[in-house]
């Protein structure tokens, strides 16, 4: 690996400030492959989710394997596992090389340094694709979902937006021509003209799971101006417009099947593509399974607009994973596993990947028009990720902690066990207690969320 | 009775079983101890310190560990009944003379549930109840109850859980009071039903004294294991709708691994623990005379 | 005809009982045999082609046949361990006499009751602080402590049925302590301790939580990885069901064969 050697800074400034360029200083292109040579032989494992973005990788892997030689070793999971998996993986100093974090979770794998920032990556130009174009990604999935306190860790790879999926044939047949703009018109207007005869207007995914926090609870939360906490890190649950969106919430349970608390993203899903329910608001990552006839009754009258507007706005809701290189890997695993994410993020395959059912995270792959006849979904995702709220969850490490009481308190609102006041009561003393332990309100920690 | 025995030879004998024992059940337990008295989150190892019984007093006074051991108990006091009744029932059709094949069929019917998986149990119980492809539903549906919602329900999910257990657990009774029942000797019997025909009579007065044995067995197995309930629960409803069916050991689980506060879950495991050996030693000094 | 009434009634009983002790497992087979889409008709149908990709993609794309090879090595070695180990020491506490023995006896059968989680979780400690999570061994060794207590509870009752003469006699010929279990005591004792082999090897073929706890891929057992489908996305309810069956036939199959014993068992530590 001579060559590389001779490569002296300028080359380096050369990869990363030119990034359009590949050529580097003496004549030599980058490539995958001479990148990787050093480590050919070397495995990456990676722990992946049982979710359409992760088979589309796995089916384009022997590609990115052949070109390298490294072999990358796929650990799947499901998403109800695959926080704990890591963390125990983490704690007990075990062979991941790659961290697979949901956007809630990077301030827990940043604070511990189980992750290590990208630049340390970037910065070489033996590894950095001078084509990496930073840039490309959507800065608001970026930031959210491979950020942390201003350093960027991963990179985004399987991305959602909360998105309004409905069923265009039965919304005709009650005599609306488009979705509803608001939540108070989903509610107050499509609501009693759709539920009827066993349908019924919308379901919302609210199982006692991270979906209960980041699908039910946060998603009515946020457009009515609510959020969990305030400038001072209190909980904001007790706010008029928190309560306003819980109790929007309760209201818009009469437009639902029941047992709605049990209903995770297959359930709701599946009532959907059933044609059982008109409306879902549901992940940009599920247009595969509503829009295939094998999955869906209904495919043909799947329609899809960004989720309505409450009396704060769109605050539609934001989730999704990026891959950061794991610290506890060596540095020949190190440099692979980064390798692979670059790939696996890459803009030259961001393309396939849209084709093969996952959803990228580059502006890029969305510029061309036409790509919106196939993809029903683009505008309004494109739209939902031009401003949304980062902390849509708070993200910082106390998070898995704090949703666990989410989850808890808040179907114990849904189920009418507790009044709204009494479950957020409950709900924002055990979260702050969370937050005072950590160490927030001694100043001991700075308000990052 | 065998004579004196040198120590040596005692404890050759017995010494590997207890030493295992200990090491596998005795030093895990001083460290959960340990990390009980400890802020000891995993997701914040940086900050492990020690706070003294803070965890225990904040078990001690939170509301949703009791109402999950209330929950436990419910399930105890509901299913252990039914379990005991059935059972009974079950081994006294057993019992009955005539049938010979069927009684072999259905005595080797009573086996399965007990041998199964207990996750599988879980799993298959979410297919079954399924509110729209469930086939509980579709023998509900002449009675009109095709569409119920088992697992969106809280009732309906804590009933679903009682009845699984029930259908694992009553072979179990069954079997052991058949093994009672057999016991009792032929002439006895035969001649206690020459003097009545009430079956009651019978089994209160002479079938009854060979149950007893079995019954305090049963009791105390099923306490336990009630209290160790989790891998049925866990793939069934994970505790859900809410927190209907959130038994002790799930709550545990959740903080321990969910939450990753191990301090904490060490504390809720240490006095789950002091409760289980308090029954226990009721159960079997009471109950249970041997050795 | 009051008694060929009573006959009706009783084969009707047995029959329902026959029925609710099977029909789970028949659904559970007919519903692996599904694919989804006919998995997810409703009302079920009971009338379907069968096929048989769940079990192909469950065994081979996704790993269960390692898993299963690996709860297989898991439960024979502890089982044979729990054997080794607790043999000796139930002849011990039936045959010898010394102090705190009702005390060490209480303390065996307590290991019984406690609940996995409160192990689980310190366990999980130790275990990452010596680097051995995910190993086999692990899994041996904690399995113990549910089956030991029940090696002990069930050979110490049939040691105890063993007349004493016997070793009286070959006492007073000079024979060791070793002689008597292995010579005498042992091959009588034999039932019981196939018996207390086959619920351990049951109860750790059954095991859930200390394999989901700690395990992640060489060591994952089948039990673990039956719930491993459960993603709140896609519920492969086929797959799950073909995974469920292969886990629980041999397990079922094998019960049903030493069935006798297994009833024996129960009473064992039971009816007295």
């Amino acid at each position: 690996m001579k060559f590389k050697k001779m490569l002296g800074t300028t080359a380096m400034a050369a990869g990363l400030c030119f990034g359009a360029s590949n050529v580097l200083a003496d004549g030599h292109a980058w490539s995958l492959e001479k990148a990787a040579e050093p480590y050919a032989g070397t495995t990456v494992d990676v722990v992946f989710l049982l979710r359409p973005g992760y088979e589309a990788i796995e089916a384009m892997l022997p590609e990115f394997e052949e070109a390298t030689g490294i072999k990358v070793n796929i650990i799947k999971h499901p998403y109800e596992n695959a926080l704990g998996e890591q963390v125990r993986d983490f704690v007990a100093g075990g062979d991941l090389d790659v961290a697979l974090i949901d956007l809630v979770w990077i301030g827990n794998f940043a604070e511990n340094d189980w992750i290590v920032p990208l630049d340390k990556f970037t910065s070489n130009p033996d590894l950095a694709d001078p084509d990496l174009d930073m840039d490309d990604f959507f800065p608001l999935v970026l930031n959210a979902f491979g950020g942390w306190n201003g350093t960027i860790y991963g990179l985004p790879v399987d991305n959602y937006s909360g998105l309004l999926f409905y069923n265009s044939c039965m919304l005709e047949e009650a005599g609306f021509d488009g979705p509803p703009k608001t939540w108070d018109d989903l509610k107050n207007v499509y609501g009693p003209a759709l539920t009827k005869d066993g349908k019924y207007a919308y379901a919302l995914q609210s199982k006692r799971n991270e979906t209960q926090s980041a699908d039910s609870f946060a998603r009515m939360l946020w457009p009515f101006g609510g959020s969990f906490l305030n400038d001072e890190f209190k909980s904001n649950l007790m706010s008029e417009e928190s309560l306003a969106g819980l109790q929007f919430r309760q209201d818009l349970m009469q437009y639902m099947p029941d047992g709605i608390v049990a209903y995770d993203h297959a359930e709701t899903v599946n009532a959907f593509s059933q044609g059982d329910v008109a409306m879902i608001t549901e992940w940009s990552a599920f247009y595969s399974t509503v829009v295939s006839p094998e999955t869906s009754k209904i495919a043909d009258c799947v329609e899809i607009a960004p989720e309505p507007t409450g009396p704060a706005g769109r605050k539609p809701a934001l989730g999704g994973f990026s891959m950061a290189v794991a610290a506890q890997a060596d540095d020949a695993e190190q440099a692979a596993a980064y390798l692979f994410i670059q790939w696996a993020t890459s803009k030259a395959n961001a393309g396939e990947y849209l084709e093969r059912g996952g959803v990228p995270a580059r502006q890029s792959a969305y510029a061309d028009p036409a790509l919106a006849d196939t993809y029903k979904f683009i505008p309004a995702l494109v739209e939902s990720w031009q401003d949304g709220v980062p902390e849509f969850r708070p993200r910082f490490a106390e998070w898995p902690e704090i949703t666990e009481i989410v989850q808890e308190w808040g179907t114990k609102i849904m189920l009418e066990e507790v009044s709204i006041e009494e479950g957020v009561t409950e709900l924002g003393a055990r979260m702050e207690e969370v937050l005072e332990d950590a160490g927030y309100y001694s100043g001991d920690k700075p308000l990052a969320q | 009775m065998p004579g004196k025995v040198p120590r040596k030879t005692i404890f050759a004998f017995i010494g590997p079983s207890v030493i295992a024992l200990a090491a596998i059940g005795i030093v895990p337990l001083l460290y959960a101890a340990w990390t009980s008295l400890h802020f000891y989150n995993l997701t914040k190892l940086k900050r492990v310190k020690f706070i003294g019984l803070e965890n225990y007093w904040d078990v001690l006074t939170d509301s949703v560990f009791w109402e999950a051991m209330g929950r436990t108990f419910t399930l105890l006091s509901i299913a252990l009944p039914l379990q005991l009744a059935l059972g009974l029932g079950i081994a006294l059709i057993l019992h009955k003379p005539g049938l010979t094949l069927l009684k072999t069929l259905a005595r080797l019917s009573l086996v399965l549930p007990m041998a199964t998986t207990y996750a599988v149990v879980g799993l298959l119980g979410q297919v079954m109840f399924n509110q729209k492809f469930g086939v509980v539903n579709q023998f509900l549906s002449p009675f009109g109850g095709g569409n119920i919602n088992w697992i969106g329900d809280p009732t309906n999910a804590f009933t679903m859980i009682i009845f699984w257990d029930v259908w694992q657990w009553t072979p179990f009774v069954a079997l052991v009071l058949l093994a009672g029942l057999t016991m009792v000797p032929d002439e006895i019997e035969e001649a206690a039903r020459l003097e009545t025909k009430s079956w009651w009579t019978v089994l209160r007065y002479v079938q009854l004294p060979f149950l007893m044995p079995g019954l305090v067995a049963v009791l105390i197995l099923r306490t336990a294991d009630t209290l160790k309930l989790f891998d049925m629960v866990f793939t069934l409803t994970r505790g859900g709708p809410g927190s209907s069916t959130e038994l002790i050991s799930l709550m545990i689980q959740r903080v321990g691994f969910r939450a990753f506060d191990q301090g904490l879950a060490s504390a809720q495991a240490i006095i789950l623990l002091i409760i289980t050996i308090i029954l226990s030693q009721i159960y079997i000094r009471v109950f249970y005379k041997e050795v | 005809m009051t008694s060929s009434r009573s006959i009706w009634i009783q084969s009707l009983l047995l029959l329902a009982i026959l029925l609710v002790c099977v029909f789970p497992f028949y659904w559970m087979v007919t519903t692996s045999l599904k694919t989804q889409v006919v998995a997810l008709e409703s009302p079920p149908v009971w009338l379907f082609e069968p096929t048989l990709a769940n079990y192909r993609e469950a065994l081979f794309d996704d790993g269960v046949l390692r898993t299963l090879m690996n709860s297989l090595i898991i439960a024979i070695s502890t089982t044979a361990l729990a054997i080794l180990l607790g043999v000796p020491a139930a002849f011990a506490l039936a045959r010898f006499e010394f102090r705190g023995k009702k005390d060490l006896w209480f303390w065996f059968i307590t290991n019984r009751m406690v609940s996995p989680i409160v192990l689980a979780l310190p366990f999980f400690l130790i275990v990452r602080q010596l680097g051995m999570l995910d190993r086999h061994i692990t899994l041996i060794l904690i399995y113990l402590t549910f089956n030991l207590p029940i090696v002990i509870w069930i050979c110490t009752d049939q040691f105890r049925g063993i007349p004493y003469d016997l070793d009286e006699a070959a006492r007073i010929e000079g024979a060791s302590q070793w002689i008597i279990l292995r010579k005498i005591c042992l091959p009588l004792a034999m039932p019981g301790v196939a018996v207390s082999g086959i619920f351990s090897f049951i109860f750790s073929w059954n095991e859930l939580m200390f394999g989901l706890v700690l395990t992640r891929t060489t060591a994952k057992t089948a039990p673990a990885m039956a719930v491993s489908f459960m993603e709140g996305y896609n519920l492969p309810y086929g797959k799950i069901m073909a995974t469920s069956t292969l886990i629980v036939i041999p397990v079922l199959i094998f019960a049903l064969l030493a069935s006798k014993q297994l009833v024996r068992g129960l009473t064992m530590g039971a009816v007295k």
